[in-house]
């Protein structure tokens, strides 16, 4: 079906509706009656914040309008979504579904869209209203959730998105991939020509912390008592990378302009305060084995250094080698060699060095490599250290930036 | 007898002169033939890429490109078609050459090379895409053994370019109709003894890693512990 024609659908699916304030988006297929259920629990939270507030709820499903009003006033809706291009993440949301629900936001006049995955953790854990209020009170015109999650989770988020955007683009926002996350009416304009663009490129993600930077606007993040478990269950560690953080090497290259002009980086508004971690078995977080990370590091190290020496200069080479003498309990891979190594990866994306899935594929064995060092120096300390040791690899991303500009601007001459 | 000499000598000469008075202007319009179309072709080539580029080609296009991007990076859809452009502007080149060539001879030589240009543009193409697979699959292998944890990753890395290679090699020698009958038998020993020492060396290799698995198969205590599993609570998104 044509773009155009999915708008189209979009927006007469919505002209029945009367003013909403907030429209929550769900991103994927649900169960119709986990989501009644957790609509009724919506409407409640949202009236604690304002009386009169009007929430639709909208999922992607039939053409049309199925349930009507709920029982408790938040109405369910249905919205249209462009089919995938197929080469994307289908556990991550797509760039036609942001676009999709942007649009009928926008025709809706809603005064907040919170997007929200469709597994409904954050209908279901209060976080809608959270995320919501900032966005209704004026004060923020993208609002990002910070997780509840232990030191164990969402590693791929630490250790490069978050450090990373931060570093390029200025803010610090914790989750810069969030699956959940509200924006304001004023801001979804501006989002269109992104989305629309993410939308064209097929393979892209929608990086709502990165254009809302770009574009100056108002960013917030708040704590939020929600935990996507498996969201990414039974994906091969080279999928996750390649449909990740080829996207973001992507979106850095788009950006160029921007992120070479920034210097820095600035706390954002952090509101509520964070919520006690555990695992999925309610236990705090307990040791890692790292030994199979190391192993696969040593076995990548004595097989793929042909293909590492096309992306990596001589130096961060011998540095790697000199990782593999290390014993099991010395192995440590320093926060300067691993930005280097993530700059250098994000440039050999951009001259196109290797294809794609190889580049990838490379750099899944030095990234377990960093997963094992992160988890040997995280294991024996409290959450508030181990969320220090993440600020502290923030900081080396952002002092590493001018290897970065330095290689992006001579990527021959500047080779150390 | 030397007067004979000499003037079979004269003769012989004069003969050869006469061939090669005869053949050179062909020569000369071959190389002016392939000159000229190697210009074209350049010129083509340079305007089809303006063309494509003022008109976003590569953006437009964009979807399709990933799967190209992954055979050959440096590669953009517009520089391919400017590529192929060129070097479709050569061949006609040197096929007008080679035409003019044997009309200006009228040898046996000229027109058994026109005939068999084709078969050696084809023997090319097939080398060049050859060579391609056998890259590209080869680091597919070795990237996705190492990240299986095989040890002997590059050994499966090597036999796969390896077969690729010698297969497109005894594809090219076909194409070509050279040792025909000896190439395919060659090619049959050779190919097929790559895979037999394949065969034997994972499947000796890896012998115990499959008695492992189907013990632990067998012994299974219903459901997976997730204590004696740690990397399982490592979650990376």
């Amino acid at each position: 079906m044509a773009k155009a024609e999915v708008m189209d659908d979009v927006v007469q699916n919505t002209t029945m509706a009367g003013p909403v304030d907030v429209l929550v988006g769900i991103t994927g297929a649900v169960d119709m009656q986990l989501l009644r259920e957790a609509a009724a629990h919506v409407t409640n939270t949202l009236s604690q914040h304002g009386s009169g507030l009007r929430a639709v709820i909208a999922y992607p499903g039939i053409e049309e309008p199925l349930g009507g009003e709920a029982e408790e006033g938040a109405g369910l809706r249905s919205y249209k979504v462009a089919a995938a291009s197929g080469s994307g993440a289908y556990w991550l949301t797509s760039g036609a579904t942001y676009n999709s629900l942007f649009a009928l936001a926008k025709s809706t006049g809603a005064k907040a869209c919170v997007v929200v995955n469709s597994d409904l953790e954050a209908l279901e854990n209060d976080a809608v209203a959270s995320l919501a209020a900032p966005v209704l009170a004026a004060s923020a015109d993208l609002v990002m959730p910070i997780y509840a999650q232990n030191r164990f989770e969402g590693l791929l988020n630490s250790g490069i998105l978050a450090p990373l955007t931060r570093a390029l683009y200025g803010k610090r926002v914790r989750y810069p991939l969030a699956q959940d996350f509200a924006v304001s009416a004023a801001i979804l304009p501006t989002f269109e020509q992104p989305s629309k663009r993410v939308l064209t490129a097929g393979e892209s993600l929608f990086w709502p912390a990165t254009e809302a930077a770009i574009r100056e606007k108002k960013v917030s993040q708040v704590h939020v008592n929600v935990r996507h478990e498996g969201i990414a269950a039974g994906v091969d560690l080279t999928a996750v990378l390649t449909q990740v953080l080829g996207p973001l090497f992507s979106d850095i290259e788009a950006n160029a302009s921007v992120w070479q002009r920034t210097r820095g980086s600035h706390a954002i508004p952090t509101l509520g305060e964070p919520f006690p971690v555990s695992d999925a078995n309610g236990q705090a977080a307990t040791p890692i084995d790292t030994n199979p990370m190391v192993e696969s590091f040593l076995l990548a190290s004595s097989n793929l250094q042909d293909l590492w020496s096309l992306v990596l200069p001589p130096v961060t080479q011998l540095e790697l080698k000199r990782m593999t003498r290390f014993t099991p309990e010395q192995f440590r891979l320093p926060d300067d060699l691993w930005v280097r190594i993530i700059f250098d990866f994000a440039l050999a994306h951009r001259l196109k060095t290797l294809s794609r899935s190889h580049l990838m594929g490379a750099f899944a064995p030095i990234y377990l490599a960093w997963v094992a060092s992160y988890a040997k120096e995280v294991a024996s300390i409290s959450d508030a250290a181990a969320e220090m040791r993440v600020e502290k690899l923030a900081q080396a991303f952002e002092v590493g930036k001018t290897y970065l500009l330095s290689r992006w601007r001579w990527p021959d001459r500047f080779n150390p | 007898m030397g007067n004979q000499i000499v003037i079979s000598l004269q003769s012989s000469m004069e003969r050869v002169l006469e061939r090669i008075a005869t053949i050179l202007p062909g020569l000369v319009a071959l190389l002016v033939a392939v000159l000229l179309f190697t210009l074209i072709g350049w010129g083509l080539s340079w305007a089809l890429r303006k063309v494509l580029n003022s008109v976003h080609f590569d953006e437009r296009f964009g979807r399709g490109s990933s799967q190209l991007a992954e055979w050959s990076p440096t590669q953009t859809p517009t520089s391919l078609l400017g590529r192929i452009v060129f070097w479709a502007l050569v061949v006609l080149g040197f096929a007008v050459g080679f035409e003019a060539f044997s009309a200006s001879s009228n040898s046996l030589i000229a027109a058994g090379l026109l005939a068999y240009l084709p078969r050696i543009v084809g023997a090319v193409v097939i080398l060049f895409i050859g060579t391609i697979i056998a890259r590209f699959l080869s680091r597919s292998v070795l990237i996705g053994a190492v990240n299986m944890n095989l040890q002997y990753a590059r050994l499966l890395s090597l036999g796969v370019k390896w077969l690729v290679l010698v297969l497109s090699a005894a594809m090219v020698l076909d194409h070509l109709h050279i040792g025909e009958e000896i190439v395919d038998l060659a090619f049959g020993i050779l190919f097929g003894g790559i895979v037999l020492a394949l065969a034997l060396s994972i499947g000796l290799g890896s012998r115990d890693l499959v008695s492992r698995s189907l013990e632990k198969e067998s012994v299974r205590p219903g459901p997976v512990n997730v204590e004696a599993m740690p990397e399982e609570r490592l979650r990376h998104f």
